[in-house]
């Protein structure tokens, strides 16, 4: 089967797959372009058209994983940025990846945005997000890699404010906060090559973490991170979740956004730069893995939307790639990037639900609606395979690649791994409150949807929630199909099959144990799913943080205007005396002068005599002390 | 031989044919309005013909002695031709979109025979290799540019062009004074002669004045953002095609090509641009005025620029020869768009305005481009000039000095989203509105669209400045 795609892939490129290379770029850019142009009438053209660059993109990504390692390089501008390509075992896999949520995610929305005005732009956006994603994981230049990754900021800003063109606010806070990381990417970039002597990607290897090299390492990490969601470039993600339209959330954010992140922060740590377990940078890693862990789950037991609530997961769940990664450890790393395919996997297929749900119902608010099971049960069974994945129960895809991070940080320090574990509680619980709140317990609908009017989602929306749902139960019960991928890369390890350490597991089990107690507490406490942690929102100290943080006081966007605001104020006043001194002190000057020469040629003869005396006086004086 | 016509056709066209346009509007409006385009097309086509002697090595040299060590000199290097094109390209554009903007105003022929008339001066300043030429072309500009702001006649109006006035050109006396203290030296103006020579930093400081009063920096920058009162397209000539960019062109033509500089320069002139960047974008920010706020970010890019040129490396002196070509397609863009804006809704306080994007849908996609370009956001062509540039400050400088750059390029990001989301997004405010007319809504379409081809094919326009960059004999 695979020597047929070969020779297929090798009889369409003429031997090698250089020219997939740059297909992989353009063709989705070029019918972007086809969607918009097309009659806005003919949604199925557009569709079509739409459908059709998703598919041959999968087969290309296919084409290219499954061929051999190939680069190519165009000049283009001068001192060595050149446009330069290439395409390995890790690039391959993360284009395979980022092609088949491509596809799933195009089919979904094609059904979901059948009635908004907007679908067509939704289209073009989509479709050059795929472009520049490709691009950004193709790129074997450090130049080209930023070229397509900042230009990802273009489509992000298009398809956030095609939603809600009423209200951009949230537009401009992704903006900036993915500009910020953006920016410090590209001086991480310019300091890496500064290092390096060269832009070439497969030029740099191990370099070590010091001098110039720490602010190059420190930068790009901060833009990888900050393309993956992690804290603190994080706040636009819930409120993107409101505005934005749903298959928006479930490409770029819970999916291309992590894969590149991830993707940019592996190459990082492990190829471009020697980061060393223990060391002072692996513990800031950590941390900023650890943190984001802990505080964004933390949010999201106060959150009555189910896309808000699914959005701080999304932000929750990248702590503990980061964290895995971060420990430097082979077994960390190859957990950080198992851990990203499965919650892509997982966490696109809760997101469509989400969005099977607003579609059905109008409303993702779970003070509206609840016991929604009976009437989508497949939708609800997708939802509980993938909730079940993401709260790592076993034997789901995201219990084994949790067990591989919670190992990595023990051993790299225990207060990292009892950040993780706490997570792991919290994120348990929430979904437990979440799923019991929205599927289960009495039936409750918004006002204007009756109970016989509500039925399950269409197919084109299904299928794809049902093929990610099958991905969290083969990833987690053959886990050695996505592990034999990922430890290659990395190097001679096997941690396939059923985790090494009992003892994890069986706290882990625990854990679980405990929020399902802890669930039935909260419930019998208050009677209702939604309100079900509702006891640890109101605890004493807590319950004063949660206020505070849901009025944006930490939110480290609204701190920061804060800043630029008071810094902008202070500039202005800079500005406006210096021009004070060009409208009101330079013309005082020049007035209060002429006033002054008026004044002493007044007429009066006897003071030009007086003058002219002692300007004689002057002269003599003068030709006296020269001689 | 015929290269000479095309250099001496540059200069002249516009610059003789400027005066005619009065008598053209005897016979017809409409005629005097396509010579007008036409004078500069010519300047465009001329300096393209001239492209190829100056990459094949051979610039096209016109030079007369005249008795002092006096000499009159044009030279076409390729230096000159990059200015020049990208000049009188970004000129011809809005001249073309003048014919919508300025039909419903009184004194259109002076506009008409002012704007040609600035362009010939750029033209002629830009082929100069005279200190004589360069200043008096200099200072054509500037009465060019005081008609150009006043054109309006109100009292404040005319204010703000005194300002603008008297601020450049008392820049450019020091700098004449400068200009004389190095023929007192050398007993020459002509800078074929003073090649490679060194040059002492008081006279440096004189002609540092200016170049910054022309190219507004801080802190010589305030009459900029005053001469927003002036029409759109005339605020977009001065900010895209001509007069800002004649400073950082000097800066340039003198310091890179011709005279050596104590390396000291190499750092103070990097700092002065910071302070400038940071401030005026900080300014910007605060503004509410449209055009006070784009033309605050031109200060806030045109550090950028005499960083790069500033920097004392290849990339970066590249990098801010792309930047100056970036910058006059997408501000130009930028203020022809808001040209369009003001145009339609009477006023220019971006609280008044709002969902402009249902009324004017090619004006917000053009603005956007334009401003991503700005921004220096990929694929746009602004991403290429503003990395180069932050590279060079981090390779000649200090990594400080490209972590302040940086911090000045989020700034960018934010106040321009500002301004693109007020006046486009947001609850509607003028339902009643068209867009422009059509060669207003032409020319920003087509400044946004080569804003964007600038990025995708950067392998065009760096062939130019690589070869401009590896002549420069510094190195």
């Amino acid at each position: 089967m695979s020597s047929l795609f070969r020779n297929m892939a090798a009889a369409l490129t003429g031997g090698s797959g250089v020219s997939l290379l740059y297909l992989m770029i353009v063709l989705p850019a070029v019918l972007a372009l086809f969607t918009v142009l097309i009659s806005h009438k003919s949604f199925v053209a557009r569709s079509f058209c739409y459908l059709t660059a998703t598919v041959i993109n999968f087969l290309l990504a296919i084409f290219l994983f499954i061929g051999d390692e190939a680069t190519m390089l165009f000049p283009w501008a001068d001192f060595e940025i050149n446009l330069a390509f290439r395409v390995y075992d890790f690039s391959s896999w993360i284009l395979l990846a980022l092609a088949s949520f491509a596809l799933l995610v195009g089919i979904y929305s094609v059904s979901f945005l059948r009635k908004k005005e907007y679908y067509g732009q939704f289209y073009c956006f989509y479709l050059l997000t795929l472009a520049m994603a490709n691009g950004a994981v193709l790129a074997n230049n450090l130049v080209v890699l930023l070229f397509f990754w900042e230009g990802l900021m273009v489509t992000l800003l298009g398809m956030i404010i095609i939603g809600n063109k009423q209200k951009p606010a949230t537009a401009v806070k992704a903006l900036v906060l993915n500009g910020i990381a953006d920016l410090l990417l590209m001086l991480g970039v310019v300091a890496t090559a500064y290092q390096a002597g060269t832009f070439m990607m497969d030029g740099l290897a191990d370099l070590p973490i010091e001098g110039i090299g720490v602010l190059g390492f420190l930068c790009m990490m901060a833009g990888a991170i900050g393309k993956a969601g992690s804290m603190p470039f994080h706040s636009w993600i819930p409120d993107a979740a409101n505005d934005a339209p749903l298959p928006f959330m479930a490409i770029l954010p819970a999916a291309f956004e992590k894969i590149l992140g991830i993707y940019l922060l592996v190459r990082i740590t492990f190829d471009f730069y020697a980061m060393i377990p223990g060391s002072i940078m692996s513990i800031v890693v950590m941390t900023i893995g650890a943190v984001t862990i802990v505080l964004a789950v933390a949010m999201t037991l106060i959150q009555k939307d189910m896309k808000k609530l699914l959005s701080y997961h999304a932000i929750s769940q990248v702590g503990y790639m980061i964290l895995g990664i971060g420990t430097a450890l082979p077994v960390g790393i190859i957990g950080g990037l198992f851990h990203m395919i499965n919650h892509v996997i997982y966490k696109c297929c809760l997101f469509l639900t989400a969005g099977a749900v607003e579609k059905q119902t109008g409303t993702t608010d779970l003070k509206k609606i609840s016991g929604l099971g009976k009437f989508m049960p497949l939708t609800t069974i997708c939802f509980l395979i993938a909730a079940l994945s993401i709260s790592g129960v076993p034997p789901f895809n995201g219990f084994f690649s949790k067990e591989l991070v919670f190992d990595a940080a023990l051993e790299s320090g225990i207060i990292f791994y009892i950040a993780a574990v706490l997570g792991a509680f919290l994120t348990a619980a929430s979904f437990l409150k979440l799923g019991h709140a929205a599927f289960f317990g009495s039936v409750h609908l918004p006002e204007n949807v009756k109970q016989s009017d509500l039925r399950e989602a269409p197919g084109a929306m299904l299928l794809p929630m049902g093929v990610l749902a099958l991905g969290c139960i083969v990833f987690g019960v053959w886990n050695k199909l996505p592990l034999s991928v990922i430890q290659p890369l990395i190097g001679d390890y096997d941690y396939s099959g059923w985790p090494h350490s009992m003892i994890l597991v069986a706290i882990s089990c625990i854990v679980l144990l405990l929020a399902i107690g802890n669930h039935i507490f909260g419930y019998k406490r208050t009677g209702e799913g939604l309100k079900a942690i509702d006891h640890i929102h109101y605890a004493p100290v807590l319950h004063q943080i949660y206020n505070g943080a849901e009025k944006h006081y930490f939110d480290p966007y609204d701190i920061l205007m804060v800043l630029v605001k008071a810094f902008a104020w202070i500039c202005f006043g800079i500005d406006r005396v210096i021009n004070w001194c060009y409208d009101v002190l330079f013309v005082k000057i020049v007035v209060g002068a002429t006033v002054f020469l008026r004044n002493i040629n007044n007429g009066s003869a006897s003071r030009y005599m007086l003058w002219s005396f002692s300007g004689l006086a002057f002269i003599v004086l003068l030709c006296l002390f020269l001689i | 031989m015929e290269g000479q016509g095309f250099l001496l056709a540059c200069i002249f066209v516009p610059l003789i044919g400027s005066l005619l346009l009065p008598l053209f509007n005897r016979i017809n409006a409409g005629f005097r309005n396509v010579m007008a385009l036409l004078f500069v097309l010519t300047a465009f086509v001329s300096s393209a013909m001239l492209l190829n002697p100056a990459l094949n090595g051979e610039p096209v040299y016109l030079h007369w002695q005249l008795p002092l060590g006096l000499s009159i000199g044009f030279l076409a290097d390729g230096l000159a031709v990059f200015m020049a094109m990208t000049s009188s390209l970004v000129a011809a554009i809005i001249v073309f979109y003048s014919f919508g903007y300025i039909e419903h105003y009184k004194h259109q022929n002076e506009y008409y025979l002012m704007v040609v008339l600035f362009i010939g001066a750029m033209m002629g300043l830009v082929f100069s290799t005279n200190l004589i030429c360069i200043y008096m072309f200099w200072e054509i500009s500037a009465i060019c540019c005081w008609r150009l702001i006043g054109f309006y006649r109100s009292k404040t109006v005319v204010l703000k062009a005194d300002k603008a006035f008297l601020v450049t050109v008392g820049g450019a006396l020091l700098m004449l004074i400068g200009f004389v203290a190095i023929y007192g030296q050398t007993g020459t103006f002509d800078l074929m002669e003073l090649q490679g020579t060194a040059l002492d930093n008081w006279i440096m400081v004189l002609i540092l004045f200016g170049i910054l009063s022309k190219s507004a920096t801080l802190p010589l920058h305030t009459w900029l953002p005053d001469a927003g009162v002036a029409p759109s397209p005339v605020t977009s000539l001065l900010h895209a095609a001509v007069l800002v960019k004649i400073g950082v062109y000097v800066f340039a033509r003198l310091f890179l090509v011709n005279f050596q500089l104590d390396v000291i320069w190499e750092t103070v002139v990097p700092i002065i641009a910071a302070v400038s960047a940071l401030v005026s974008a900080g300014a910007a920010l605060v503004e509410n005025d449209i055009k006070r706020i784009i033309a605050y970010s031109t200060i806030s890019q045109l550090a950028f620029i005499l960083l790069g040129l500033s920097s004392g490396v290849m990339i970066g002196v590249a990098g801010g020869l792309l930047y100056i070509l970036m910058h006059s397609l997408a501000k130009g863009g930028l203020f022809l768009c808001a040209g369009i804006v003001e145009h339609n809704t009477h006023t220019k306080d971006i609280r008044e305005m709002g969902g402009l994007v249902k009324v004017l849908p090619i004006t917000t996609i053009s603005f956007a481009l334009c401003a991503f370009s700005v921004m220096g956001i990929p694929p746009f062509g602004g991403f290429f000039a503003k990395f180069m540039v932050i590279d060079a400050a981090l390779i000649g400088g200090s990594p400080w000095l490209a972590g302040v750059f940086i911090i000045g390029a989020i700034m960018t990001v934010i106040y321009l989203l500002r301004v693109f989301v007020k006046v486009f997004f947001g609850q509607i405010t003028h339902q009643d509105i068209k867009e422009g007319t059509w060669e207003m809504v032409s020319s920003v379409a087509i400044l946004g669209v080569l804003s964007l081809l600038g990025g995708i094919f950067i392998n065009i326009p760096t062939q130019l400045t690589s070869f401009i960059v590896e002549n420069l004999g510094r190195w």
